[in-house]
């Protein structure tokens, strides 16, 4: 256990440095709260700063997870230092988990800065419990993404990596509603996305509404499959790491 | 602290390893007791680098078994007892050299210190810089660094020299004897004979996946015919040239005689019993470089394929 933490620690040391990554889960959502936050009234019922709020931590902790993770497994399998990191006494597990553990650290860091620029900046006021579970909502909805990443990063080469990430980052972040609300027929297709679900339970906690099963079903079921075609990429990939 | 088992550190039993019809390793048996320093020589492709992966836990044998301190290679990996460095094996990116070798050996349950491990790898100048821009022989020599960070019994290394230059090589080579002196056992994959015959004391050679020798250096080289002799002989008989102890080939041209011979001395006595006066006698040693050709192309020919290209 001690080896994968100081895995985990020289992974986080590393994000930290990387420009890039920042901009993506942090800077990026900053900023568009700052420009965005007041440009409408209501919607789900809820203040407009409250829903973006949520929705750009829901975006910066998805985009986090995914991005950070999926090319840059991709460009370490190619360099072989998934290989090198076979040969020392860390367990075959080690580097994945490593992964996941690091991009939790770096949600919540984004999580955290965008729930205190919408308290602060955006003038939200929540219950302290509600603070408490849109964040933790957030954060665990990240590591669907995190196992996505994990599953395209094992699977493709970067050249393919690459573009796979851009369309399912493209696709997560319109369909699931984080840069506008959709309605109508998108609307419905939207409901079946988890950024779209993490950001309803999200915004039902705020107006105090009892957040419907299937919302919770809904996530619980996309980590399921997600860790199951990571599962499936790191066994199928064993050999040639 | 070292393996104290009393069986062989490393073996394979009967091993091969199969993609499709290619046999990459077949049938492949051999042992290493401990503290021999040993080259597993071959041409490209003869199944040297698949044999270490499956040593290394990194791919697993289609048939036969993989022993290592008596465990299976996998838990023997994960208790620290080897150190490795492979062709294919890479660095992590954007740290630098010396929180790379930090973070290796404190993953180690027995870490070596970071100071000795940069000084035996060479690579205590360049600590500082970042790991994705070095060039090829100090990536190889970073890769060194990782494989001794921890203290292990055997150390397994894949064509450790490529992309070094002479003297870096040189060094290599004397700080890898330190880590011998200290009783390791040492494995290694070369297709440089010069290198097998300069520091391993044990030879086995591999072509096709299979076994084809094992021996010391020595040995590999008498096992080919160790000595090449030539000398002029007008009106010689091919019977009785053929005839003649020792002779492991034989090729004429007009009065000139060639002879691959293991015992040199025996062969030319035998001429001159026979009451011939050979002039320009010739004897020189074969190097081990011809030795290699020879068992290589020995086998290949009784496959019935061209002989695979030695680079």
């Amino acid at each position: 256990m001690g080896g994968i933490m100081l895995l985990t620690r020289a992974e986080i040391n590393r994000l930290r440095r990387n420009r890039r990554y920042l901009i993506f889960t942090v800077g990026l959502p900053v900023v568009m709260y700052l420009i965005f936050s007041k440009a409408g009234k209501t919607v789900y019922g809820i203040d407009f700063a409250a829903y973006y709020m949520v929705s750009m931590a829901t975006f910066g902790a998805f985009a986090g997870a995914l991005n950070g993770n999926a090319i840059r497994i991709s460009e370490e399998r190619k360099v072989g230092w998934i290989r090198q990191l076979r040969l020392t006494p860390l367990p075959a597990y080690a580097y994945v988990v490593a992964k996941i553990l690091t991009s939790m650290a770096m949600t919540a860091v984004s999580i955290a800065v965008v729930l205190l620029l919408g308290r602060f900046e955006g003038g939200v006021q929540l219950a302290m419990w509600q603070w408490v579970v849109i964040a933790v909502i957030v954060w665990l909805g990240s590591t669907i993404f995190a196992a996505l990443a994990v599953a395209v990063g094992y699977r493709y080469p970067p050249d393919q990596a690459q573009p796979i990430t851009l369309m399912l980052y493209l696709v997560f972040s319109i369909l699931g509603g984080i840069w506008f609300p959709f309605t109508g027929t998108l609307g419905n297709i939207s409901k079946g996305t988890p950024t779209f679900e993490a950001i309803t339970i999200s915004t039902d906690v705020i107006r105090n509404a009892s957040v419907p099963a299937y919302l919770a079903i809904g996530l619980v079921v996309w980590l399921g499959i997600f860790a199951a075609l990571a599962t499936l990429s790191v066994r199928s990939m064993a050999e040639t790491v | 602290m070292s393996y104290s088992g009393t069986g062989p550190i490393v073996s394979f039993e009967n091993v091969s390893k199969h993609y499709g019809s290619l046999k990459a390793v077949d049938g492949l048996s051999l042992e290493l007791r401990g503290g021999e320093t040993v080259a597993l020589l071959g041409p490209n492709g003869a199944g040297k680098s698949t044999s270490l992966d499956m040593l290394l836990a990194l791919r697993k044998p289609t048939g036969g078994k993989i022993q290592m301190f008596g465990k299976d290679p996998y838990h023997a990996v994960k208790s620290g007892s080897v150190g490795a460095m492979l062709q294919s094996g890479g660095l992590m990116p954007e740290v630098t050299v010396g929180e790379l070798v930090t973070l290796v050996a404190g993953l180690h349950p027995r870490p070596v210190p970071i100071e000795t491990t940069l000084r035996r790898a060479g690579v205590a100048d360049i600590a500082g810089q970042r790991v994705d821009r070095l060039s090829g022989g100090q990536t190889q020599r970073v890769r060194f660094a990782l494989a001794i960070a921890g203290e292990c019994d055997l150390i397994v290394l894949d064509e450790p020299t490529t992309a070094m230059d002479v003297e870096t090589r040189r060094r290599f080579w004397a700080s890898m004897k330190e880590e011998v002196a200290e009783g390791k056992t040492l494995l290694f994959a070369t297709h440089y004979l010069e290198e097998a015959d300069q520091a391993a004391d044990r030879i086995l050679v591999i072509n096709r996946g299979r076994l084809l020798a094992d021996g010391t250096p020595e040995d590999i080289k008498k096992r080919a015919g160790a000595k090449r002799m030539s000398f002029r002989l007008p009106g010689a008989d091919q019977a009785m040239l053929v005839g003649l102890p020792g002779v492991v080939s034989l090729e004429t041209r007009h009065d000139l005689v060639q002879i691959q011979t293991d015992d040199s001395d025996a062969t030319l006595y035998a001429v001159l019993d026979a009451g011939y006066r050979p002039t320009e006698i010739e004897v020189g040693s074969l190097g081990l470089e011809q030795a290699f050709l020879a068992i290589t192309a020995e086998d290949d020919r009784a496959n019935g394929a061209e002989p695979a290209p030695v680079s």
